[in-house]
């Protein structure tokens, strides 16, 4: 069983501060199947300038940030993946496309964003993968298919 | 400024709406600019808008509508993805036009389709996505 710390998680993804979306990865099965965390606080970026007095649901973690600290965590499982293989890859990380995502509950400040995502398939510097967000026992979102994708390119010059 | 909800950044520069047979067109413009919140680490060394950025961006376009359309205690929450694809990047100095066509259904809660394109202001294709939307109307309590 693989676990990783945040310092880990940096040597792996590319992502910064504030938008370094996932915590810790609590299992990681290379090539297969990962469980990583994501802590919701109140001191994000993300609630910033919110208006005083507005009610509980308005501090909903936002869907966009959601679907975005899980496709990091399918990044870190198939970055991993390929690094425990030899392989190396280069270009930037992008976000290809999804199908079939529902969102049937929201995260607060408080709560632990628990994702499970699995490798479908891959196929070059293509990666679909699934799985299932979970705050505790709830389940708050169902990701059918996310496709990632590793693109050479975008970012000539600049050494990404 | 302020908002109502909480969002990584604030997405959408300007929205208009026009009423349609089924629904709603909505149209949003968005400025893509490095110094945005959150953009800073995506990535340190090349700034690129990230695609649940546009899917925030169409988010925030549809909010719009819906407090425009039922008040503003109307919330419009992301139900579901039921594709979204992304094609030509974002960079900043880029514009992010967005298009926009809403069902609204009689169902309770009142739900949403929204089938979107988005273009890059040289006109290539962005991304595109269709969406399912919950609307909540929390007439008197969603007020500041």
């Amino acid at each position: 069983m693989v676990t990783l710390e945040h310092a880990d998680i940096r040597r792996i993804l590319p992502h910064r501060h504030p938008v370094l979306l996932v915590d810790r990865v609590l299992d990681l099965e290379p090539g297969v199947r990962i469980v990583a965390t994501k802590t919701v606080t109140g001191s994000e970026p993300c609630y910033a300038g919110l208006d005083e007095h507005l009610p509980a649901s308005a501090y909903a973690y936002p869907a966009s940030l959601l679907v975005e600290s899980f496709g990091q965590t399918g990044a870190v499982l198939w970055l991993y993946s390929a690094a425990t293989a030899g392989e190396r890859s280069e270009g930037t990380l992008i976000f290809g496309s999804a199908r079939e995502v529902t969102i049937t509950g929201s995260a607060y400040p408080g709560d632990v964003l628990r994702h499970t995502v699995e490798i479908d398939q891959l196929i070059g510097d293509n990666a679909f993968m699934r799985g299932e967000t979970w705050v505790g026992d709830r389940r708050i979102a169902t990701l059918g298919s996310v496709l990632a994708v590793v693109r050479e390119g975008l970012a000539a010059g600049t050494g990404s | 400024m302020s908002r109502r909800f909480a969002a990584p950044l604030t997405a959408v520069d300007t929205v208009d709406i026009a009423d349609a047979p089924a629904g709603a067109r909505v149209e949003a413009v968005k400025r893509i600019a490095g110094e945005d919140p959150y953009l800073v680490g995506h990535y340190p060394d090349f700034t690129i808008y990230p695609g649940v950025f546009t899917l925030e961006s169409v988010h925030q376009a549809i909010r719009h509508w819906a407090t425009e359309r039922h008040g503003p205690g109307a919330v419009a929450e992301l139900a579901a993805i039921t594709s979204i694809s992304f094609a030509a990047p974002l960079l900043p100095g880029d514009t992010l036009r967005i298009g926009c066509d809403l069902t609204e259904r009689d169902d309770t809660p009142a739900t949403v389709r929204a089938k979107v394109r988005c273009h890059r202001g040289d006109g290539a294709l962005s991304a595109r996505m269709t969406l399912e939307l919950r609307i909540d109307r929390r007439d008197g309590d969603g007020h500041a």
